[in-house]
């Protein structure tokens, strides 16, 4: 009688409310997987940066570092430590601190010495000429000679299969041409040739190692001292360090996570003292996290917003021209980058790259009436309405991104569906090179060249929105040759014009690359592609 | 009037078929608490999800970016998301979305269902084997399961969803069925229609789905409730379902991410599923009494 | 009467049942007295309300019934009052109950030994080696044949007369001073029932046990009981010593009840049978006058405003009636209503109707896997097994048995509901085949059939009209409009109100369904119309109107009726003719009015002996109640089939090869091997003893 009528009779309506708050709690605390900063897995990229146009910048002025600590570093698991192999921000940090480079590139993407201290070009551009530090040691006491780099060198462009072969296929020949002294010729010129010796995997290695991948036996400023693949690797200061004062820290402690948030909870909580990969929101909490500093710096990465322009719609310049008078992109920028990063114009050459950046390219100002006027003349209106569908990875800031553009778009009378996809769908068996509308995310690099030679020649190997204009081709051929800075800049500049006139491609904003540290340490000199970021000057902030 | 009852399935509590019989049953929906809790949540969601347009203050994808972020106000009753699109209209147009959705389907696989295992229960033989060692099979999966291979089979496209719903829940909808076929099939009155010569067609529709009713109506639901769950789990999972769809569960997934800051974006469709789920199934639990008598 | 207290004594008990918030009264107002070596039988039809008596006795009603007044002593201890710890004690131990179902009572997950030696070790504190040696005198007690395996054996593994002789032990087992039996035969076989019934008066007279007998079977409480309540609608109407309630009822519902049951040697054509009209009241709808007072041809006014009381008629004869003077005296009397109708039977037209030839169903078993893998052929149940029959015209065919018999499964292969696996069926001029599928629907409209039970045998979502509409369309093949029509007429036949049309089953009444079920068969006026226990579900005072019903039907459309029964008066009442079956074969075939005066074949006599019949002044059989069991059809035994069991087994011959037919002067015909002349005298031996 009364026990039939309370619904404590009823277990299955007890069970459901347990199980919503339950869900509730889990959801609400939960991590993300959706990050508005993720790795592109993808080709094109190897690690996508941020960068937020307001640069909270690397280095506070105020006190100098003081030696001692350790720094406990949160990265993701590392995979592959020899220097040939690497590719993931972990396995770069790791590298970049137990070996040095020849020569290094700072936070402005300029050239700076390391193990090379000078240099020289002769033959118009066909020969560099590089002088080695004095006193350096190898961590197992031997000495550095201009051998080592002479072996590195040779090691890396003739390993089949590795990238760095692809990379060093112009040079002609690598030789000590004395203790301290490397010569390398090429058989082209190669204005960013450089850079290219700068690449991440060009740490140079003890002539004859024979297992790099378990024996680290480097000249950086740190030793290793303990490897569990599980869960950390600890480095230790390596006393004989050629550079004067560096570094000060005692040790770094590179402890492996998975979640990205996870490390965000680890920060706050004081279990490690960096981290320099999260998600956008948990970005802005740690912000106004007493204790802990925040880094947000500009990176050349970006996502591209691409139309086909081979054929139906994107061959007809009218629909290009449309869709981006309707694209609002400082909206976007706000919305979804919150800011963050740079704001972008069509071009995939962004404010960090000084110089080569045009300023007087005024941005397209939204123009909703001209867009559905041009498609009109484009033969598309309410009966016969332009409709796409607009394919992206599930990653990243992207998905949002799409549910923008098809909202701003379908003012213009543009009917979008939106198709998300995971990575491997998308970039699966190069479908994202087919498709007529598309959102790539694309990473950081040192120099534009790549992204021109990569996507936007003709015969690129990933021109996904197959342009082909032949002046642009002309440009970019001359940009790749000339060793002439000033008239890089200008073919840089006339590209720019070009893309925002007539590419087929859509650039509303490039990333920000965030890190935050415990303001016990001072002196964290953070790179767009985050692995580069040097910790030989970050100490305690002693005060 | 005389005394016998019977309490099987086929002499339910309700004596069948009149209209106004069944319209004061209706009000025994109402009669438990928790039973007049579970329907009116339903009652109230359907109404939503049929006005939802008219009631909607935004568009579904609506996007005011002054507004972004917002916590709960006046102007936006649930908020705003990280595009600034108001919760509340989201949740109005995906309430459509996920009821007719997961009601269709229910309602087609109950239609499949009902004859599939119709046909098993009278027929018996090898069909019968057939068919239930087949929807063994499928309800050896976890629905969940079922519904990511089938999608992973099917592909996407309009219909996908459905047809998934479809396929997850005929099976035991047909087991239900069965049951009761197998139950009423000896009974005296079948026998005796046999003898009249009537045809296994008038013998299965006529006859014996009578008896079927009650039962599948309570199961279908309760499957009903579950089907909404998978339609919102599915939008959750991104599978199925594209941005800048209303879907629920894929609100609940695209807030994750900003959980920490705009806690309102994902708490009120997430107890949208919720209530949605416990109303109709406390729904369904009144239904399966009035049909199937006290217990 | 003894001068010791009785030992249970209930004085003005009044139950009353809760449904849907309202308590309704079940039982109202009853007074009885059992002494100790008293058989008190407690006679009703459904809703009378005897159960609800007998678990009031036991304070066992569960949480919906409530003893409302009244008091209850056992041996002068309230039951009422007891509180649950004192009451495990009682029960049990003192006061002991047999339910109805033996299947249902005993635990299936435990060996019988086991079960009877927990009783003995809770209430007599034998420890286990005690308590099995005493499970099995009690089987001996009980005349179970072969206790150790049957204290080994599981529920499931005896018979169900088997299981009720256990359950009879388990109850004597404390040597209770108070056996309540709910039923405790219904279900069982005839012959079985005769050899339980033998042994409660053999038991219960050596231990002087106060029994409290419930039942609807009068037959049964004339052959054990002493005294008799009688219960109506939750009242007693009347209580007195069994011989005088039998010759000289005083209520008019009693008087009702003998006439309306027919009694072996009655026919159809001496009288019909008389019903009581009008049904009982459910509970509710029961008013503060004489609950019988609706029904009653001898109500007067007083009957309608007033509850008339329980008046002393004579020493040990009570009655609640006002009238019981009247009709004590013989002045009035419930047959005098209308003069007796003696329908007008014509002879039928020697046309055959029905002609079987070796009909033969055999089910084949699915083989176990041992049975598989031993190669074994599978297993067959021979449920008929070669029958010949033939029925003319307008004739009546009455088919009785025991269960295994095979009578059903006859029926329905007949009809087509079971498949015939050899042997003919002929139907008219036409060749039946097998099964139902493979009919036509012509000859489909020639044969029709009536079930047992008459709740399953309408559809419950269908109205009347549309039920009764359903032959028309599909076996006349007529349109819905044209049925419709039908309808009021086939109502009226079965003479029920044409409103029934729009009514819903469950809205009838058992009789009425019935009634209904036979209108739907003779829509289509069949030739041959077989009926199934049609009466068997129904409550008695019912039963009467249907087989008279059946009767006229008959008379109008002159259709061949082929009646099937366990309930031999039944049968005897309606039939012109008579088939005896036992294990799927026929043993004799007669004519109904000579079978059962002078049966002939042994099987024949052992079933009249076992049915307790009304006349308590009959003498008790000479013969001993048939043993053992219906054996199994799977494996029946050799030649005779009844060899086993038969009293006049010849030996050998009997084992070893089946019986010849043997024919009489009259046509009846008989399967024994003892030469008809020798059966005939024996059976003038009998009469003359």
């Amino acid at each position: 009688m009364l026990g039939t009528r309370f619904p404590i009779h009823n277990k299955r309506l007890v069970g459901l409310l347990i199980l919503l708050i339950f869900s509730l709690l889990i959801v609400s605390c939960g991590g993300t997987t959706q990050e508005s900063t993720s790795e592109d897995v993808a080709q094109p990229a190897e690690a996508e940066t941020s960068g937020s146009a307001e640069v909270e910048s690397a280095e506070e002025p105020s006190a100098p570092a003081v030696d001692g600590g350790t720094l406990r570093v949160a990265m993701q698991p590392i995979v592959n430590i020899d220097p040939i192999a690497i590719s993931s921000d972990s396995e770069v940090l790791v590298a970049n601190h137990v070996y040095d480079y020849l020569i290094d590139i700072d936070a402005q993407s300029k050239i700076v010495p390391r193990l090379a201290t000078k240099w020289s070009t002769a033959d118009g551009g066909l020969t560099y000429v590089f002088q080695l530090a004095d006193g350096v040691k190898w961590h197992d006491g031997s000495d550095f000679s201009a051998a080592d780099v002479v072996w590195t060198f040779e090691r890396l462009r003739s390993t089949e299969g590795t990238p760095t072969a692809d990379l060093y296929n112009n040079i002609a020949s690598i030789e000590q041409t004395g203790d301290l002294e490397v010569t390398f010729k090429l058989s082209e010129p190669n204005s960013f040739f450089l850079y290219d010796l700068s690449d991440n995997h060009a740490l140079i290695l003890k002539e004859g190692t024979e297992d790099a991948h378990t024996n680290f036996n480097g000249t950086g400023p740190f030793k290793v001292e303990n490897y569990s693949p599980e869960d950390r690797i600890s480095l230790v200061a390596n006393e004989d360090y050629f550079i004067e004062g560096q570094p000060k820290l005692d040790g770094i402690d590179i402890i492996f996570f998975n979640d990205d948030s996870a490390a965000v909870d680890a920060l706050t909580g004081g279990q490690i003292d960096l981290a320099m990969r999260m998600p956008t929101a948990l970005f802005q909490t740690l912000e106004e996290t007493p204790g802990i500093r925040t880094f947000s710096i500009p990176t050349n990465g970006f996502d591209l917003v691409r139309l086909r322009s081979d054929r139906e719609p994107g061959n007809n310049p009218l629909v290009i021209q449309a869709l981006k008078l309707a694209t609002d992109r400082e909206a976007i920028f706000n919305v979804v980058q919150q800011g963050y990063g740079a704001l972008g114009n069509d071009t995939p050459i962004g404010p960090l790259y000084g110089d080569y950046f045009d300023p007087s390219i005024a941005p397209l100002e939204r123009d909703v009436e001209t867009a559905r006027a041009l498609l009109a003349d484009a033969g598309y209106d309410e009966n016969n309405p332009l409709s796409l569908t607009l394919h992206t990875p599930d990653t990243g800031g992207r998905p949002d991104l799409a549910a923008v553009l098809k909202e701003q778009w379908a003012e213009a009378g543009v009917e979008i569906e939106i198709s998300v996809e995971p990575e491997s769908v998308y970039y699966g068996d190069d479908g994202w090179l087919e498709v007529d509308l598309g959102i790539t995310g694309w990473g950081s690099r040192p120099y534009p060249q790549f992204y021109l030679d990569t996507m936007l020649v003709s015969d690129a190997k990933w021109n996904e929105s197959h342009f082909s204009d032949e002046e642009f081709d002309q440009l970019a051929a001359e940009a790749a040759k000339t060793l002439d800075d000033g008239r890089r800049v200008s073919l840089y500049r006339q590209m720019e014009r070009i893309l925002v006139d007539r590419g087929p491609i859509l650039v509303p904003y490039f990333f920000a690359q965030f890190a935050a540290i415990n303001d016990q340490f001072t002196g964290l000199d953070l790179k767009a592609f985050a692995g580069r970021t040097d910790l030989r000057e970050v100490g305690l902030s002693g005060s | 009037m005389t005394v016998t009852q019977s309490s099987s399935p086929a002499n339910s509590g309700v004596a069948p078929g009149r209209g106004r019989r069944l319209l004061s049953s209706f009000r025994v929906l109402f009669d438990r608490p928790v039973t007049a809790f579970g329907t009116s949540i339903f009652l109230l969601f359907l109404f939503l999800a049929v006005a939802g347009p008219w009631l909607a203050p935004y568009g579904s994808n609506e996007q005011i970016y002054s507004d972004a972020r917002q916590p709960p106000s006046l102007a936006h009753w649930f908020g705003t998301d990280q595009l600034g699109r108001d919760v509340f209209s989201r949740i109005l147009y995906g309430s459509r979305e996920v009821l007719f959705e997961a009601g269709l389907g229910t309602l087609m696989a109950l239609f499949l269902g009902m004859t599939l295992g119709l046909i098993a229960g009278y027929r018996r033989g090898w069909i019968d084997e057939l068919l239930m060692r087949f929807f063994d099979s499928l309800l050896a999966l976890p629905a969940l399961l079922l519904a990511l291979l089938l999608l992973g089979t099917i592909g996407r496209s309009r219909y996908s969803v459905l047809i998934v719903i479809v396929i997850v829940y005929t099976p035991i909808i047909a087991r239900v069925a069965r049951s009761v076929v197998l139950s009423v099939r000896e009974k005296a009155f079948v026998e005796a229609a046999q003898i009249q010569g009537e045809s296994s067609l008038h013998i299965m529709f006529r006859e014996i789905l009578p008896s079927v009713m009650p039962a599948l109506t309570v199961e279908g639901a309760l499957r009903f409730s579950y089907a909404i769950f998978l339609v919102a789990s599915l939008g959750f999972l991104g599978v199925g379902v594209q941005p800048p769809s209303p879907n629920w569960g894929l609100l609940v997934s695209e807030a994750r991410p900003h959980a920490a800051q705009l806690p309102w974006s994902l708490f009120f469709p997430a107890a949208a599923i919720a209530l949605v789920v416990i109303g109709v199934n406390l729904m369904a639990d009144g239904i399966k009494r009035i049909l199937m008598g006290e217990r | 009467m003894s001068d010791s207290p009785p030992v249970l004594d209930i004085t003005s008990l009044t139950v009353a049942y809760e449904n849907e918030d309202v308590w309704q009264t079940a039982v109202r107002d009853l007074d009885l007295r059992i002494e100790a070596g008293q058989t008190y039988g407690l006679v009703g039809e459904s809703g009378s309300g005897k159960t609800t008596v007998a678990l009031a006795v036991m304070r066992y009603l569960g949480s919906s019934g409530r003893i409302v007044s009244g008091s209850i002593l056992f041996n002068g201890l309230d039951m009422v009052a007891l509180k649950e710890e004192e009451l495990r004690g009682v029960w049990g131990k003192e006061i002991a109950l047999v339910p109805q179902n033996p299947q249902s009572a005993l635990n299936p997950s435990m060996r019988v030994g086991e079960q009877i030696a927990e009783i003995l070790r809770r209430h007599a504190g034998l420890d286990r080696r005690e308590a099995m040696a005493r499970a099995e005198e009690l089987l001996c007690m009980v005349r179970v044949p072969d206790p150790q395996r049957v204290l080994h054996s599981y529920t499931h593994q005896i018979s169900g007369g088997m299981q009720q002789r256990v359950l009879i032990a388990m109850a004597l087992s404390t040597e209770p001073a108070l056996l309540i039996l709910d039923e405790p035969t219904t279900g069982l076989d005839v012959t079985t029932q005769a050899a339980i019934l033998d042994l409660f008066r053999e038991i219960t007279a050596e231990r002087q046990t106060a029994v409290l007998y419930v039942t609807h079977n009068l037959g049964v409480v004339s052959a054990l009981c002493d005294r008799v309540a009688v219960l109506y609608a939750g009242e007693l109407v009347e209580d007195a010593r069994v011989g005088e309630l039998f010759h000289f009822p005083y209520h008019p519902y009693t008087e009702g009840l003998l006439d309306s049951i027919p009694q072996i040697g009655q026919k159809k054509t001496e009288a019909i049978l008389h019903a009581i009209p009008g049904q009982i009241p459910p509970l509710g709808e029961r008013l503060e006058v004489c609950v019988f007072a609706p029904r009653c041809a001898l109500a007067i006014e007083e009957c309608s405003t007033q509850r008339p009381d329980l008046e002393t008629a004579a020493s040990d004869h009570q009655v609640r009636c006002y009238r019981w003077r009247e009709i004590s005296r013989g002045e009035i009397t419930t047959h005098q209503s209308a003069p007796d109708l003696i329908p007008v039977q014509s002879p039928g037209d020697g046309e055959t109707v029905l002609l079987t030839e070796d009909l033969k169903v055999y089910y084949g078993l699915r083989r176990s896997l041992t049975e598989m893998l031993r190669r074994q052929p599978g297993r067959v149940v021979k449920a008929v097994d070669g029958v010949d029959l033939t029925l003319g015209k307008a004739r009546t065919l009455g088919i009785v048995g025991e269960s295994g018999s095979g009578k059903t499964t006859l029926a329905r292969a007949v009809v087509g509901l079971a498949e015939k696996t050899d042997g003919e069926i002929q139907l008219l001029d036409m060749q039946l085949p097998a099964g139902l599928s493979s009919r036509t629907l012509d000859t489909l409209r020639h044969v029709q059939y009536v079930f047992q039970n008459p709740d399953d045998a309408l559809n419950p979502h269908m109205t009347i009209g549309q039920t009764l509409q359903r032959p028309f369309i599909s076996l006349l093949g007529m349109s819905s409009k044209e049925a419709a029509g039908q309808v009021s007429e086939m109502l009226r036949i079965v003479r029920l109100p044409k409103s029934y049309a729009d009514r819903y089953p469950n809205q009838l009444s058992g009789g009425e369904k019935q009634r209904v079920a036979i209108a739907r068969a003779f829509a289509t006026s069949p030739d041959l119309l077989i009926a199934d226990e049609p009466v068997s579900a129904l409550d008695v005072s019912v039963q009467a109107s249907i087989l008279n019903l059946l009767n006229d039907l008959q008379n109008e459309t002159r259709n061949s009726l082929i009646l099937i029964s366990h309930d031999l008066a039944v049968v005897g009442y309606l039939a012109d003719q008579v088939a005896v079956m036992y294990l799927g074969q026929i043993m004799e075939i007669s004519d109904a009015a000579r079978i059962f005066e002078a049966p002939m074949h042994p099987y024949t006599e052992a079933l009249l002996a076992a049915i307790p019949t009304i006349d308590p002044d009959s003498a008790v059989s000479h013969q001993e109640p048939l043993q053992g069991d219906v054996p199994s059809q799977i494996d029946p035994p050799s030649g005779c089939p009844f060899h086993p069991r038969c009293p006049r087994d010849l030996g050998d011959i009997c084992r070893t090869e089946e019986p010849v037919w043997q024919e009489n002067e009259f046509g009846d015909r008989i399967y024994c091997h003892i030469p008809l002349g020798e059966l005939q005298s024996v059976q003038q031996m009998l009469k003359e003893a």
